[in-house]
């Protein structure tokens, strides 16, 4: 194994005459969250599927954990686990019932259902059907079913889209538990400021290309306005910003001299989002 | 194929089956249902006598027959009557000779051939022999002047006529396996249209495994059921090895089917708008066996043909692996042909 989890080389897929996924190539490392960013239908999901085995390459290849996806999918899929962004469980079941399935096709014979669905908030909950589930608390459920077999990877589908605080805080902490692990963690989002706060990288696919793959902090660094947002007291009692762009000769006289002649209310660093950052590259928001 | 992920698809599905409230009940009731039917047909056959006359000149004695219970019906010729007795529309059928009456007016033995349907009781022929002497004296005022000669068309069924009850047991039966093609359709396209097969197929399990999976619970659902149908009925009391045989081959028929059927749905009003088209046709053998001669020979073309002949031979006329084989052979055919067609084409909507 070359310490890379994700392999993925020129892959390609198109539908008939669309090109879903254009020659793209990337590395994902072990113990990495990688977050993978892009409107709707800029190629993540296929880009998912050839990763996951659900769809065959038209070309490329990609590995996972030294296994090819294409000639042995069922080995790969021992291995990773899977939280689709909507809701896909038995809901005639309960959760005990479902945990309980999928830990049967991934061949697990003794398994603890009750830690699982504690660690997700979901205890004393287990043998409720699925069906009266709020929407929360089937999200925790889909988490709890992708860690069923502990998987090297998983593979995560916006899972804290339209959730409560409480919920998306839960899911949250496991994906950092599940690093802390050891495991590879594939994030596909809108929320930025979910990338942000989870990624070790961020890769901003559009158009079936990735268009930049870098640390958050790197993306910020390059594309970012360096700049401190400095509010101060009018003497009407209104206030008044000031912009103080670093990296000058002249930045440090003009911190300064705010301080000395103003009355300072506020100092913010002016940091570019992933968003501002997505825009600036493509031309397009996230969104839509 | 990994058995142990096959055996978790099954008894999830079962669960899965029995928890849709709908389906549970329908199940139970049908079957229920389909047991009161049998039992409240009539276990007796209708003997009022209807009988095809065809004589080119009609003998007085015929100009003046008719009573409550017998009814004489004039046909245009031998092969119209002929073909009428056989379809089972007559219990018996006389041709009447131009001469007959010229011979017996003239003291020579007159002759009448006398045609019975299958279903025509033993008594009855007799009776309808006795009648025509009868005709025949009060005709001539001889004893013995016609000679009658009888003949059954089709299998004789002297002894053993068939009640109502017992031609509705491969109907009822075809109608109970496409019952449950219908559930099964139902569960797969819930599977497709809620996603679960997603998450199912990034699992080790494969995709033959899924199928292997959705055909053992098809077939032993469909199986189980009619089986049991067919035994409270009493349909297993004779060729039970047969009627199994024919059974389980027809619940693999109708899971191939349910197959096809699932593919082309989405949920449960397509599927029935798919499935009773498909049910209305399979059962047209059926009526073929409840209204002998109401179908023509295309319904060979109807794949239930072969369970629903077998069935009815084995049951009815207790026939055995000589007469049936080739029934048997057909319907194993069709049983390949729907379910590699239903793996097919659903394999390739699932993936």
């Amino acid at each position: 194994m070359s310490g890379d989890a994700i392999i993925a080389q020129n892959l390609i897929y198109s539908y008939g005459q669309l090109l879903a996924v254009d020659d793209i190539s990337f590395k994902v490392a072990e113990g990495e969250i990688l977050g993978f960013l892009g409107p709707n239908g800029a190629g993540k999901s296929t880009t998912v599927k050839m990763l996951t085995g659900q769809l065959q390459p038209k070309g490329g290849q990609a590995t996972l954990l030294g296994i090819d996806v294409a000639r042995n999918p069922e080995k790969v899929q021992g291995n990773i686990g899977v939280c689709f962004e909507l809701p896909n469980l038995y809901e005639q079941m309960s959760a005990e019932e479902n945990l309980d399935l999928f830990a049967r096709l991934f061949g697990i014979r003794s398994f603890d259902t009750d830690a699982l669905l504690e660690r997700v908030g979901l205890a004393g909950r287990e043998h409720g059907r699925v069906e009266g589930y709020s929407k929360g608390m089937k999200q925790r459920l889909m988490m709890a079913r992708a860690l069923v077999n502990r998987p090297s990877i998983l593979f995560l589908d916006e899972p804290t889209e339209g959730l409560d605080p409480m919920s998306s805080e839960t899911i949250r902490n496991i994906i950092l538990q599940e690093r802390e692990r050891g495991a590879t963690v594939f994030l596909t989002t809108h929320d930025m400021m979910e990338a942000d706060k989870l990624s070790d990288r961020v890769a901003f696919i559009d158009n079936g290309k990735i268009v930049v793959l870098d640390t958050p902090h790197n993306l910020k660094q390059q594309y970012g306005k360096r700049a401190l947002k400095v509010e101060v007291a009018r003497p009407d009692g209104g206030l008044e910003s000031h912009e103080v762009i670093l990296d000058k000769p002249e930045t440090a006289g003009d911190v300064q001299g705010l301080f000395s002649k103003e009355r300072v209310v506020t100092v913010h660093s002016e940091e570019a989002s992933l968003e501002d950052i997505f825009i600036e590259i493509t031309g397009r928001g996230l969104v839509g | 194929m990994n058995w142990q992920i096959v055996r978790a698809l099954i008894t999830k599905d079962f669960k899965l089956y029995f928890r849709n409230r709908f389906f549970a009940l329908i199940t139970v009731l049908a079957l229920v249902m389909y047991i009161v039917i049998y039992f409240v047909m009539p276990q007796t056959v209708d003997e009022t006598l209807e009988m095809a006359v065809y004589a080119p000149v009609l003998p007085p004695i015929l100009e003046q027959a008719g009573s409550p219970g017998l009814e004489l019906v004039l046909m245009e010729s031998e092969e119209q009557l002929k073909e009428a007795v056989t379809d089972g529309e007559y219990l018996a059928g006389v041709v009447v000779p131009p001469d007959l009456m010229d011979k017996l007016m003239s003291g020579e033995k007159g002759q009448l051939d006398v045609y019975f349907s299958t279903d025509t009781p033993e008594e009855l022929q007799d009776s309808i022999t006795v009648l025509l002497e009868e005709m025949a004296y009060l005709q001539t005022g001889q004893m013995s002047s016609v000679h009658i000669s009888p003949e059954v068309l089709g299998r004789d069924m002297v002894g053993i006529q068939i009640p109502m009850r017992d031609r509705l047991l491969p109907m009822l039966a075809v109608v109970i396996l496409m019952m449950e093609m219908l559930g099964l359709a139902s569960l797969i396209s819930s599977e497709v249209v809620g996603r679960t097969v997603q998450a199912l197929l990034i699992t080790p399990m494969t995709i033959r495994g899924l199928f292997a999976a959705k055909l053992i619970m098809g077939v032993s659902l469909a199986f189980v059921q009619v089986l049991l149908f067919m035994a409270v009925t009493g349909g297993l009391n004779q060729q039970p090895l047969i009627i199994i045989l024919a059974l389980l081959l027809g619940a693999i028929m109708v899971t191939g089917i349910g197959f096809l059927v699932a593919s082309g749905s989405k949920e449960m009003t397509t599927v029935m708008a798919w499935g009773m088209p498909a049910m209305i046709i399979l059962s047209v053998p059926a009526f073929g066996v409840l209204a002998p001669g109401t179908v023509s020979d295309w319904v060979r073309a109807v794949p239930s043909y072969y369970l629903v002949d077998a069935v009815h031979q084995a049951v009815n006329f207790n026939a055995g692996w000589s007469d049936i084989w080739d029934n048997l052979l057909i319907l194993l055919g069709f049983d390949i042909v729907f379910v590699w067609l239903g793996i097919t084409v659903l394999g390739r909507k699932l993936r």
